[in-house]
């Protein structure tokens, strides 16, 4: 690949990712945020993570199901999402060492 | 919803500290990357322009996927990367949006800088701040740069030292973001009627996913749940 090629791949490429980036955010321009299109966007996120927690649980095995169920409860408990968040990491990652 | 909205360095700093969580795995991510582009034969200039302009590791490892099989670039090449990076980046388009009620209260040049460096994330956290009464727009940026920061260092210093980076997998570092998900999940779920739209969200990404599209899963999943948050919303009010 030439300089001159891979500088019109980087173009193509900036334009296609900042494209995504930027296009939901343009589009609400022109939509009035009522009452009711914020309750969507509010409902938006949630559905989005509980979208990606049910397609890892599909998708992998024991492991997974395991270090997701301790996410879970170890946020209802302790209210922090970070500590939850790393918890899962090294609960998954121990799963995994053991061979589940 | 029309609190004021400001931003300052403070704001960026609290959301920096935050964003910062993410910066292990981002980084590790960031040094497969730049091993996988090394042996696809990038420069580490080139492979770090790479991680500058798209900034998402799944697109970008896809991306290679497709250029490591040519050796020049066709119109062909070209058409099949932007349609990879605009199916796996579609999940952007929503988070956008939903910052909107947010970003479109502070100047242009910030939001949009802002928007260059989006992260799923720093998304997430922002979205989950913003919740719970953060209203300053710094906390977005703040939270963007320390991933993004470390998804470039790990990018450069993965393409200079080839076979000596890790594997994410190994270290749980994948599961990262899910267990997000799974955390932020519970700190964001208010009221009885959240389980409906998890319910429909669920069934939705599950669908999407059997058929065999992975990339499009957390897409029509935030679009179903909006949906049926939308579509019921007086019977909601009533209640």
């Amino acid at each position: 690949m030439t300089n001159v090629e891979f500088a019109l791949l980087l173009l193509a490429m900036a334009l296609a990712s900042y494209g995504c980036r930027v296009a939901g955010f343009v589009a609400m321009r022109f939509v009035t945020i009522t009452p009711r299109i914020e309750a969507a966007l509010r409902a938006t996120p949630l559905s989005v993570m509980a979208g990606i927690v049910a397609v890892a649980a599909m998708r992998g095995g024991p492991a997974e199901w395991i270090a997701s169920a301790s996410v879970l409860v170890i946020m209802k408990l302790t209210g922090q999402d970070v500590l939850s968040a790393l918890a899962g990491v090294a609960i998954i990652a121990l799963a995994r060492w053991a061979g589940l | 919803m029309s609190e004021a909205v400001s931003f300052t360095r403070a704001g960026f700093g609290r959301g920096f500290r935050r964003g910062a969580a993410f910066g292990l795995g981002v980084f590790v991510y960031g040094l497969a990357f730049g091993l996988v582009a090394d042996q696809a034969g990038f420069s580490p200039l080139q492979a770090f322009l790479f991680s500058l302009v798209v900034y998402s590791g799944s697109a970008q490892m896809a991306t290679l996927s497709i250029l490591v099989a040519s050796t020049s670039l066709t119109a062909s090449i070209l058409w099949s990367v932007v349609a990879l990076i605009l199916v796996i980046n579609a999940r952007y388009v929503l988070f956008g949006a939903t910052l909107r009620p947010w970003l479109s209260q502070v100047p242009p040049l910030k939001a949009y800088s802002t928007l260059y460096i989006l992260g799923d994330g720093n998304w997430l956290m922002s979205i989950n701040a913003y919740e719970n009464g953060e209203r300053d727009a710094g906390f977005v940026l703040g939270s963007a740069a320390s991933p993004c920061l470390a998804w470039l260092v790990g990018t450069a210093a993965g393409s200079v030292m080839g076979g000596y980076a890790p594997n994410p997998r190994v270290l749980g570092l994948d599961f990262m973001l899910i267990a997000f998900s799974a955390a932020m999940m519970v700190g964001m779920f208010r009221q009885k009627s959240d389980w409906g739209v998890m319910a429909v969200a669920v069934v939705a990404a599950l669908g999407v996913a059997w058929l065999g599209s992975p990339a499009w899963a957390p897409v029509i999943a935030g679009i179903a749940g909006g949906l049926f948050a939308w579509m019921r919303f007086t019977e909601a009010e009533s209640a």
